[in-house]
This record gives C-alpha cells, sequence and structure tokens, in this order.
C-alpha cells in the first residue's frame, strides 16, 4: 500500500514540470524578433543606391 | 528519440528560417552578383596623381560600358579629390577610389556605397543614383589628427 502511494506522487510531479508552453513563447519572441530585425535591414539595403 | 511536440516547432521554424536567411544571401551574391566593393587592382600610392584614371578625379562620361559615368576620387590626408560633385539623377556610375597615403574610408552616408581605401589599391562600386538629394562623403577609418574633417559632397541633380 504504501509502495503504491509514492509512485502515484511522483508520476503527478514529472507531469507538471514537463510543460514547455513558456519555452515556447520565449523561443518565439526571439525567433520573430531575429527573423524582423534581419528582413528590416536587409529591405533597407534594397531601398538604398 | 522521444521529441516533444513544441520542440519539433522550434527546430523546424529555427531551421527554416536559417535556410531562407542562407538562400536569401545567396541568391543576392551568386546569381545577383551582389559583392564587397573591390577590383583587386593595384597602383603604386606614389604615382596616383599621374595614372589614369586617378589623373583626372572627378566625374567623367565614358563610353561603350556598361555605365555611364565613372565617378574618380583620390582621398589623401585630409581630404578627398573632387570636394564636390553634382551627378544627375538616374545616372549608372561606377565610383572609382584609392589613397594616396594612408588607410582612409569611403562612405556615402546613407547609402550603400561604403568601401575601404588601402594605400596601393584600387576600390570600384558600380550603382545608379537614383534618389534626388545631397550626400555627404566621410571617411571611417581612421586616418590621422584630421580624420573628422575629412569628407566631401555628392549633389544628385535633375
Amino acid at each position: 500500500m504504501a509502495k503504491a502511494e509514492l509512485k502515484t506522487n511522483k508520476k503527478t510531479e514529472i507531469e507538471d514540470s514537463s510543460s514547455l508552453k513558456g519555452t515556447l513563447a520565449s523561443v518565439f519572441f526571439l525567433g520573430i524578433f531575429l527573423v524582423v530585425t534581419w528582413a528590416s535591414v536587409y529591405f533597407l539595403f534594397l531601398d538604398r543606391f | 528519440m522521444h521529441m516533444h511536440k513544441f520542440e519539433k516547432i522550434w527546430l523546424i521554424f529555427g531551421i527554416g528560417a536559417l535556410v531562407v536567411f542562407l538562400s536569401v544571401v545567396g541568391v543576392s551574391a551568386f546569381y545577383l552578383g551582389n559583392k564587397p566593393p573591390s577590383c583587386l587592382t593595384t597602383i603604386d600610392p606614389k604615382k596616383v596623381d599621374t595614372q589614369a584614371p586617378f589623373d583626372k578625379p572627378g566625374l567623367n562620361k565614358v563610353e561603350g560600358k556598361e555605365w555611364d559615368y565613372e565617378l574618380v576620387y583620390v582621398a589623401s590626408a585630409f581630404f578627398y579629390n573632387p570636394g564636390e560633385v553634382e551627378v544627375p539623377l538616374g545616372a549608372k556610375v561606377k565610383v572609382i577610389a584609392t589613397t594616396k597615403d594612408v588607410i582612409h574610408g569611403f562612405q556615402v552616408a546613407g547609402t550603400n556605397i561604403n568601401m575601404m581605401l588601402e594605400p596601393g589599391y584600387v576600390n570600384e562600386i558600380v550603382t545608379t543614383f537614383d534618389k534626388e538629394g545631397e550626400y555627404l562623403v566621410v571617411c571611417n577609418e581612421y586616418c590621422g589628427t584630421g580624420h573628422h574633417l575629412m569628407s566631401s559632397k555628392i549633389k544628385v541633380v535633375k
């Protein structure tokens, strides 16, 4: 009985810490910043003579 | 190998962005022929004034070439020759420049014309002056005590 209870607790903990929503948001925050700055510099280059 | 769904998403995004960036730069360089302004021509820095085209600095009309004008600049401490030049709007111009003494810069502020002038080497860039206005040419390589006074002007006029 005691053993089984211990197991259940552990499982729940692992599931909670495996969420990557925050990581996904921060990766895309950085990614979109890089794409926007790269594109704006490239179009500035094309626009100038 | 187990991979989280989000990990797949950002890996695809990251690799995709890298592929797009490198393709744009690659097409620009190898298909459109954009390259840094260097023509690998050498010159004796002591004889710059007597050698063509540097014996006639300024805007010179040329025939039978891909460009209409040649804009010749000689840089020396601490000025450019010519100090001011007028270019007709829409003219396709080859800018040719060199230096007589130390390393100078040649940057036309607000444009893509930006070269390094090294003694013994000629640098050139072909461009079309398609925007009217006054452009400041500045030295962006520290060349000595008068570096900050070194400038020239290009007027693009109709």
